[in-house]
């Protein structure tokens, strides 16, 4: 699939997950929501603003937002979120992403850090931790299928259902990468991202002296991050993948990450969020899942 | 000394050039003693470059023999590809770290101090660099690995009126010594079985299955293992890079320590086909090097501490490639070795580039701050934009992230990890698990990173008395954009760093060292597309931030803020520390309120020690008492009698098992 197909299809996709996990919440609780173009909305508003600077920042606020989003565009590129093989896949094009997302994480950081603000340096410290606790589960994850499939990239999702669906590894790495999306993408359980009090935010206190564009370039680069995981953990659960046509593959693929996202709002809807001192065990979950992965590819009748 | 020197004479030139700077910076007028120092490296550095380009391009060896007198007799210069990976940086480096020197240490000479010693001393450091990297003779080598030790302690004790220095100066001293007797044991055993000092005749043994073998690998390996600082023998590492002169703890943690990984390579090439329990050794030591280097890194307030625990964090993963290698050959998988060892190698290379890079930042923050206590500093990067910005570029390649060069040796790494080559699914899991620690090393190195130079470079200053006093002279800076620039070269240029290990990575298995340049091809132009568009969208920043409007932080609805109520260094990792305190132990002190109206006032400090240091004075200390409190307590706990039990019973067995074969 062109790159272009594949970059614009996401782009459209971004405003639909985030509309429908809005749209979501919204009717669990009773109201009617916003329209599922919101973050396009959003977007348009922001990008018409001014920016305010804090007198303490340097150019590494200036620029951090625009690198956050770099990073994100970047690293879309070798994901399958679509179902079938990534544009610019390579051998070990997961390390690349988890590299470059991590340069996205430490840009967040540090234009956080850059303010001087005691919040935002908070905020930053919990980006940090619970990143440093996901990135093995990560890796073992990616382990698992790789050596499940014999083929040691992301395109190893796309192959994981035909070799051993419905088994251990491939339930296994579905709950690792979940917990993964929730974590990466600051969702309930571990951050609520509508929350009022800056002290128990994660990523939104992060970004709170950003504005105008540079707002809007945070705010598309955590839609993309959320789109491109829920893409992932739907390309494990697609059953077609790989023995349908291409196009209703796609389609399957697509509507799969909306009923994801419909989940993941049905999950913030219903769970609250975890005390901060019991996020770290969450990830710990993470971490379980993607060993008992790893050791699920020694079972019997499970090699390449 | 009778000289019979083939195609290595330019290193006996260099060598005696080297030495004559070293009369020299103690002889001449003061001024010209720096010059003299830094004159001769640079002509000794340009000519063994010259002599060793062909050996990194060919492969083709340098050799030549010398006669010296009783005991040593007969030495051999020999300049493999190894050998010419190693001095190709080691030199230029020291070069550059002696001209990063004048300037770091100018206000002390200002003040009446000789720098003359110093700069001699420098001078030697280089020259045991050659000798080192060049004989084949145990004697020999020992000689410049002495040389290396004393000269390296008695550059850290450059300020020995303070008593903290001399402290850390000692530890240095007495942990290398201890190294040293190791190693001489390891000669001692192999001259026992050969009856020969020539690197060659060990040669016959060490292929040779067997205890001799093993017992001398496993001395070997420690010995070397406490000259490049690897957890647990990393105790004396933290205090003498916190103690040196910037450029001194440069020089030691990014090159005069990398002399212990040479020598353990080295003594690799010499084992021939290694056994598979040498690979998960030097794998599962690796591996536990970088994950304890790297949690420390994350607590410590002083900001060469850090660094010096990074190193440690660093040669771990260094040597995760080094024992993926030695799995490689002992499972007859040649892209197995060459991924590993290659990308040993470039770690190896890239950590010497971005390691002198932030200790040169970080003594240009001492020299203009007069502290690097990161709860102190703030808003470094505004007064010294500079070192900022190169400070931070050594920071994106320490925590691995493209497009910088400390990505591209771990992703070679990571290649060798998920290769997919082990013979058997539970070897494959080893290997995949490896590359999770690894995977959390760079993590928790960002976190650190971030943390370093997000408190001491960003925001404003925690003591209102740490004011930076402007910019760093350019014989400061310049060393540092140096480094900078080869950082961002190899990063987004990988062959560019391939071209340097390709002959060495040969020589441990030359038929598929194509692997590497291979598994970096696709990264290349990947990184190549990322940079374009990080490039693009830092522009973008740049332009659309022209018109910001300038207000004061927001305080969450709080307009008393001041620069105390900054997140601190210690608030930044608490979370972290929380979660792994088992292995980062720490002492408070402190009084905290204990009414709703305190009438006392309170205070807390809290403090980041080395568990395995303290473990080891208390042994020292008082481990005669420990041993009888044990003795005594036998009878008294059953658990203890239980074990004392097992373990008699383990030997009992043992030793009936041995008996009846």
């Amino acid at each position: 699939m062109s790159i272009l197909l594949h970059g614009a299809l996401i782009l459209v996709l971004c405003p639909l997950v985030v509309g429908l996990l809005g749209r979501t919440k919204a009717l669990w609780t009773g109201r009617r929501g916003p329209p599922l173009l919101q973050l396009v909305f959003d977007l348009h508003r922001l990008l018409r603003k001014r920016a305010v600077f804090s007198d303490v920042t340097t150019f590494v606020f200036r620029l951090s937002p625009y690198l956050v989003l770099a990073s994100a565009l970047t690293a879309v590129a070798v994901v399958p979120v679509l179902g079938v093989r990534a544009p610019a896949a390579f051998p070990l094009d997961f390390v690349w992403f988890a590299y470059v997302a991590g340069l996205g994480r430490m840009a967040l950081m540090l234009g956080a850090l850059d303010t001087g603000s005691s919040f935002e340096g908070m905020g930053a410290s919990r980006e940090a931790t619970f990143g440093a606790l996901l990135e093995p589960a990560l890796f073992a994850v990616m382990g698992a299928m790789c050596l499940k499939t014999g083929v040691s990239s992301f395109g190893s999702a796309l192959l994981l259902e035909a070799r051993g669906g419905g088994g251990i590894v491939w339930g296994a790495s579905i709950v690792a990468l979940f917990i993964g999306v929730q974590v990466e993408s600051a969702r309930m359980p571990v951050d609520d991202p509508t929350t009022h009090l800056e002290l128990t935010m994660v990523h939104e206190v992060m970004i709170l002296d950003h504005s105008g564009p540079e707002l809007a370039a945070l705010q598309a680069a955590a839609a993309l991050k959320l789109t491109v995981a829920l893409g992932l953990v739907a390309t494990l659960l697609n059953p077609l993948v790989g023995r349908a046509p291409t196009s209703v593959v796609v389609s399957a693929n697509v509507a799969m990450t909306g009923l994801l996202a419909v989940f993941l709002g049905t999950v913030e809807s219903l769970v609250a969020r975890l005390k901060l001192r019991v996020v770290p065990q969450y990830i710990v979950v993470a971490f379980a899942a993607a060993s008992a992965a790893l050791l699920a590819t020694t079972l019997r009748g499970s090699a390449p | 000394m009778t000289h019979t020197l083939g195609s290595a004479s330019p290193l006996a030139l260099a060598a005696a050039l080297l030495v004559a700077g070293a009369i020299l910076a103690l002889v001449l007028p003061r001024p010209a003693r720096p010059v003299a120092a830094i004159l001769t490296q640079l002509m000794a550095t340009v000519i063994v470059l010259g002599a060793i380009a062909p050996v990194l391009t060919t492969g083709a060896v340098l050799e030549a023999a010398m006669r010296w007198s009783f005991p040593v007799q007969r030495v051999v210069l020999r300049v493999d590809p190894l050998s010419a990976f190693f001095l190709s940086w080691s030199l230029p480096m020291t070069l550059i770290g002696t001209v990063y020197g004048t300037s770091y240490l100018e206000p002390s000479v200002r003040k009446g101090r000789n720098a003359g010693p110093h700069f001699a001393l420098l001078n030697l450091t280089a020259l045991a660099f050659v000798v080192v990297y060049s004989v084949q003779n145990a004697l020999a080598f020992l000689l410049g690995w002495e040389i290396a030790a004393v000269a390296a302690w008695l550059l850290v004790i450059w300020d020995y009126t303070n008593q903290k220095v001399r402290f850390a100066g000692f530890n240095y001293l007495v942990s290398t010594h201890v190294g040293l007797f190791v190693l001489v044991a390891a000669f001692m055993l192999l001259y026992a079985k050969t009856g020969s000092m020539e690197f060659d005749s060990f040669r016959a043994i060490l292929v040779q299955r067997g205890g001799t073998r093993a017992a001398a690998f496993l001395l070997l390996g420690a010995s070397f293992a406490l000259k490049a600082a690897f957890f647990p023998f990393h105790t004396w590492l933290p205090r003498a890079h916190a103690a040196a002169p910037a450029h001194v703890s440069a020089l030691m943690s990014g090159v005069i320590h990398k002399a212990g990984l040479f020598a353990f390579l080295r003594f690799t090439l010499l084992l021939g086909r290694p056994e598979e329990w040498m690979g998960w050794g030097v794998l599962g030591f690796g591996a536990v090097s970088a994950f304890f280097g790297v949690l420390y890194t994350a607590v410590q307030r002083d900001l060469k501490r850090l660094l010096g625990y990074s190193s440690t964090e660093n040669v771990g993963i260094a040597a995760i490639g080094f024992g993926v290698g030695y799995l490689g050959l002992a499972w007859d998988q040649p892209a197995l070795a060459a991924l590993g060892f290659g990308g040993g190698l470039l770690h190896v290379f890239n950590h010497a580039l971005f390691k002198c890079l932030l200790f040169y930042a970080a003594g240009a923050v001492y020299r203009q701050a007069h502290t690097v206590d990161l709860e102190r500093l703030g808003g470094v990067l505004r007064r010294m934009p500079r070192t900022g910005v190169l400070f931070l570029i050594g920071a994106l390649s320490i925590a691995a992230l493209p497009p910088l060069n400390g990505f591209v040796s771990e992703f070679a790494i990571y290649r060798a990890l998920f290769s997919g080559l082990a013979p058997s699914p539970t070897t494959a899991i080893g290997l995949v698990c490896v590359a999770a620690a690894l995977a959390f090393a760079g993590a928790v190195s960002c976190l650190s990173i971030v943390r370093a130079f997000g408190i001491a470079f960003l925001g404003s200053p925690r003591d209102p008395s740490v004011q930076p006093a402007g910019e760093v002279p350019g014989a400061m800076w310049g060393p540092m954009a140096l480094h900078a620039a080869a950082c961002l070269a190899i990063g987004t240029l990988p062959t560019l760093g391939l071209r340097l290990i390709r002959t060495a990575t040969a020589q441990f298995d030359a038929r598929a060292v194509g692997a590497i340049s291979i598994a970096l091809g696709p990264v290349q132009s990947a990184t190549a597309t990322f940079s374009l568009v990080v490039l693009l969208g830092g522009a973008i920043g740049w332009w659309s931030g022209r018109h910001a409007r300038r207000h004061v932080t927001w305080g969450c609805g709080y307009t008393a803020g001041n620069p105390r109520m900054q997140y601190t260094a210690s608030s930044f990792s608490a979370q972290f520390a929380a979660i792994f305190e088992g292995f980062l132990p720490h002492r408070r002190r402190g009084r905290l309120p204990t009414e709703i109206f305190p009438a006392e006032s309170s205070h807390l400090s809290t403090h980041h020690y080395d568990a395995v240091e303290q473990r080891m004075f208390e042994v020292l200390g008082q481990g005669e008492e420990m041993i009888s409190n044990a003795s005594q307590r036998i009878p008294e706990q059953p658990r203890f009698a239980f074990a004392a039990g097992l373990i008699t019973l383990a030997i009992l067995v043992g030793l009936i098992l041995r008996g009846s074969p």
